[in-house]
């Protein structure tokens, strides 16, 4: 791992962060419309319209307003909300812990039952069993999340009554073991089908390598060869596909977040596309063009990590 | 005491659809935050809870103001002996309400610096003096009867000067004011959690003591289906909107199903103070003007537009057909008023012939000097306002008419529509008081370019509405209200289509709900009788 490596890499970022201002500057302004005339009431007149685009910077010059955007990634200030005049820092400060209590534990147990669904029918390539299981998965991709949240907060939360049907409480053990449950549970049978499919695949990969045959013969318990020889070998795909999946399922849980009521970060950008609220547009896109390149990183030194054989050049 | 009538265990559990966006008066404009606004401030005037139409009463003034120099000026006095609740913002001391407080915060929405989306309604007001410390006297810049709704509207609650400095740009996260509630949590756009004053003066409605319940739970909850299981399952007392499943818990005759009115579950069912129409550009060269060409036109438009479909669709029956500018409820409403012009295709195309509106080889007509005629109808890319586009090309191709959908977004067509640069777009207002004027003021040519959408300018109209300006609520106002909405129909600058139903669903226990037509809310009234 070379100290070069690490600084071309981040140098990378620069280009790419500016790729990404330029496309919010010009989707907001091309797209969004006058703010203005959303804040300004039921009643505006021509001078209070003025007012309210002078306070928001918006009479400013393009280039100008670019500037300032370019600024405020540079000070990761993005301002206060447009709507609530809360500070945008603040917003993602109190939403990023819901967010991430519902994420976080969502991810560990999808990402553990897939790899071993994942790697049981890789082992039973061809049997009924794995063809069942990946007739199962296409039927289950091809069902929208909407769905999956509706049957479930229905039948298991409403009928069952084995969960609240929505809600958020104030410390962290109730909200975890008692509101966040139900989300959980659906946010990993979501994702489960896919996974199971690419996992599968990445596993099948390996099976058949001279790796795993020699393995075999040395007399190695069946176990011990998918567990530590085969997942090994394949973790560099599985890796790359959970961090992957970090910044996007931290804004993408949108809906999960609306229909169980959870304050977290994804009900918050909807709200604030809802709102034309650019200052928190722009702060959340950029924040996850920040995680996506630090994920990007961090997966190439977890790949040295899982395989020496790799070099960071 | 007070405190006392609040019982703490009482606490009332009810949902928002959409976020509040917080609790500064100057602030705000959206109906959630009004909401919690009227629970936590108090306006120098409010209504009384039973009248019909809206009453006004005297809130924390002595009495209702005393108008004089017709209508020009306004003095109130302010009850003495009411106390904001407590907070560090008045460094531990009992801060008394006064005349200077209705000042300060009424001055607020003409403070530039604020762009209040409400400033509009305080825009009459010239000079507002305290002449001493309960006395509160305001000069308006011309006379104006209607301006006690003003100041009983949700958002003329008194303000604390030294809260509002002290929190400066928090300010609408930290509300401090006299009312029945203050705020004890809040998560932004998740919870907000009430409880009822315990500073609050001593107040007696029906011989109870005010308010009845210690507190209140309020959570947002945007989808539908998260708030119709959790009212079913016991975990919120109100449920105030739910008409996207209206046809699950309510008969056709607007009735309870059995299955609920067996639980005990109470149904409130009332039309909202609101208007939806169309809007014609009036200054738009193909549909706009008073020449008898284009009143045809517009009128075989409005005779071709299918209202009752509008209502049975995309409504789903939850909604009842507006044949008069002012909706029930509203001070100035006629409930014989019937709209002149009725749903007939067949008169519609008889008139455009007539006015040489004719058909072209392609099917569909030209304007009488042999130019393309077509009717531009601007709406968001929503799923809702594709149906109206639906609607639209059923309804103009009944009458051979070419239908242009113009797509944009809600903030462009606001500003399109005050450049009047629209053709055609629909509209909707809800009462900001319940007086018929804030409803005529929206076709009063002077206006053009703010509430005036459609840009409309009739010598006949607005003579009478300057008229009616003069003149307080009554039989006078009314005939002027009934001649003004003939002037409009006959000239057909809009197509007044609905007002809709808001169905409020009670847990049994809720006692006392009576949904008013404009404020926000009944919590200080309501009792839980579990």
């Amino acid at each position: 791992m070379s100290d070069n490596f690490f600084i071309r890499r981040l140098w990378q970022t620069v280009p790419t962060l500016l790729g990404v201002v330029l496309l919010v500057f010009v989707l907001f302004n091309w797209v969004g419309g006058d703010p203005a005339y959303l804040l300004a009431g039921k009643i505006p007149n021509p001078e209070q319209i003025e007012n309210i685009r002078r306070s928001l910077g918006v009479d400013q010059p393009y280039w100008m307003q670019l500037w300032i955007f370019v600024k405020q990634v540079a000070s990761a200030d993005f301002g206060a909300s447009w709507s609530t005049n809360e500070q945008v820092s603040q917003i993602f400060a109190t939403r990023l812990g819901p967010s991430l209590t519902v994420l976080l534990p969502l991810l560990l147990i999808s990402t553990f039952i897939a790899l071993a669904a994942g790697m049981l029918v890789a082992y039973w390539r061809g049997s009924l069993t794995d063809r069942a299981i990946m007739v199962g998965c296409t039927v289950a991709q091809s069902v929208s999340i909407l769905v999956y949240i509706l049957v479930f907060q229905y039948l298991l939360a409403y009928q069952l009554g084995w969960f609240p049907v929505q809600g958020w409480g104030g410390n962290l053990a109730e909200n975890l073991l008692r509101y966040a449950a139900l989300p959980i549970l659906v946010g990993v049978v979501v994702s489960l089908a896919p996974d199971i499919r690419l996992y599968r695949s990445f596993f099948l990969d390996e099976i058949g390598q001279d790796y795993v045959r020699t393995a075999r013969a040395k007399g190695l318990s069946e176990p011990r060869v998918l567990w530590l020889h085969v997942l090994r070998n394949a973790a560099i795909p599985i890796v790359t596909n959970v961090l992957i999946q970090l910044p996007g399922l931290l804004a993408g849980a949108f809906l999960i977040e609306r229909f169980f009521s959870i304050p977290g970060i994804g009900r918050e950008v909807i709200l604030a596309v809802e709102r034309s609220d650019f200052p928190v547009i722009k702060a959340v896109t950029v924040y996850v063009a920040v995680a996506t390149l630090a994920i990007n990183l961090l997966s190439d030194v977890l790949y040295k990590l899982l395989d020496p054989r790799v070099q960071l050049k | 005491m007070a405190a006392q009538a609040a019982d703490p265990s009482k606490i009332l559990r009810v949902t928002f659809q959409a976020a509040e966006t917080g609790f500064d008066p100057v602030k705000v404009s959206d109906y959630y935050s009004g909401t919690v606004i009227e629970a936590i401030f108090d306006p120098l005037l409010t209504y009384d809870y039973r009248a019909r139409p809206a009453q006004l009463v005297p809130n924390t003034a002595v009495s209702l103001p005393e108008i004089t120099d017709q209508g020009r000026t306004y003095q109130i006095r302010v009850k003495p002996g009411i106390y904001f609740a407590d907070d560090p913002a008045f460094k531990g001391a009992k801060r008394e309400l006064t005349a200077a407080d209705y000042a300060y915060s009424l001055g607020r929405f003409l403070d530039k610096k604020n762009h209040s989306p409400y400033a509009f309604l305080y825009e009459g007001i010239a000079k507002i003096e305290t002449p001493d410390r309960q006395t509160l006297r305001i000069r308006l810049k011309g006379p104006d009867l209607n301006f006690g709704h003003v100041l009983a509207f949700t958002l003329s609650g008194a303000v604390a000067r030294e809260a509002i400095e002290a929190y400066g740009d928090e300010s609408a996260a930290r509300p401090v004011g006299t009312g029945a509630f203050r705020l004890k949590r809040y998560t932004r756009s998740s919870k907000i959690v009430l409880e009822a004053n315990p500073g609050y003066r001593e107040r007696v409605w029906e011989g109870q003591r005010l308010p009845r319940i210690g507190g209140v739970e309020i959570s947002i909850m945007e989808e539908t289906q998260s708030r119709w299981l959790a009212f079913q399952r016991g975990d919120t007392d109100i449920e105030y909107q739910l008409a996207e499943v209206a046809t699950v818990f309510m008969n056709a005759d607007g009735t309870l199903k059995s299955e609920f009115a067996r639980r005990g579950i109470k149904l409130d069912r009332s039309v909202d103070p609101e208007i939806i129409y169309f809007y014609f550009n009036m200054q738009d060269k193909t549909v706009g003007g008073l020449s008898k060409e284009r009143i045809a036109l517009r009128r075989a438009i409005a005779m071709a537009y299918r209202i009752e479909d509008q209502i049975r669709i995309i409504r789903k029956g939850q909604a009842i057909r507006a044949h008069y500018p002012i909706p029930p409820g509203v001070a100035g409403h006629d409930p014989d008023y019937r709209s002149a012009i009725p749903y007939d295709p067949r008169a519609a195309n008889a008139l455009l012939d007539k006015f040489g509106y004719r058909k072209g080889p392609d099917g569909y007509r030209r304007q009488p000097n042999g130019e393309a005629l077509a009717i531009r109808f601007s709406s968001t890319p929503t799923e809702r306002d594709r149906q109206f586009d639906e609607l639209w090309k059923r309804s103009l191709d009944s009458i051979g008419i070419r239908l242009e959908i113009h797509k944009d977004r809600f903030p462009e067509l606001i500003k399109l529509s005050h450049q009047c640069r629209l053709m055609l777009r629909a509209a909707a207002w809800i009462a900001d008081y319940p007086d018929g004027d804030n409803f005529m003021q929206l076709l009063y040519g002077p206006n053009t370019g703010q509430s005036n959408s459609g840009c409309y300018r009739s010598p006949e109209y607005d003579r009478r509405y300057e008229k009616s300006r003069l003149l307080p609520p009554g039989p006078e106002r009314d005939r002027l209200y009934r001649e003004m909405t003939r002037v409009m129909e006959m000239e057909t600058a809009w197509i007044l289509t609905d007002s809709r139903y808001r169905n409020v669903l009670l847990q049994p226990y809720v006692a006392n709900y009576a949904k008013h037509p404009v404020l926000h809310t009944e919590w200080l009234y309501l009792d839980l009788e579990r």
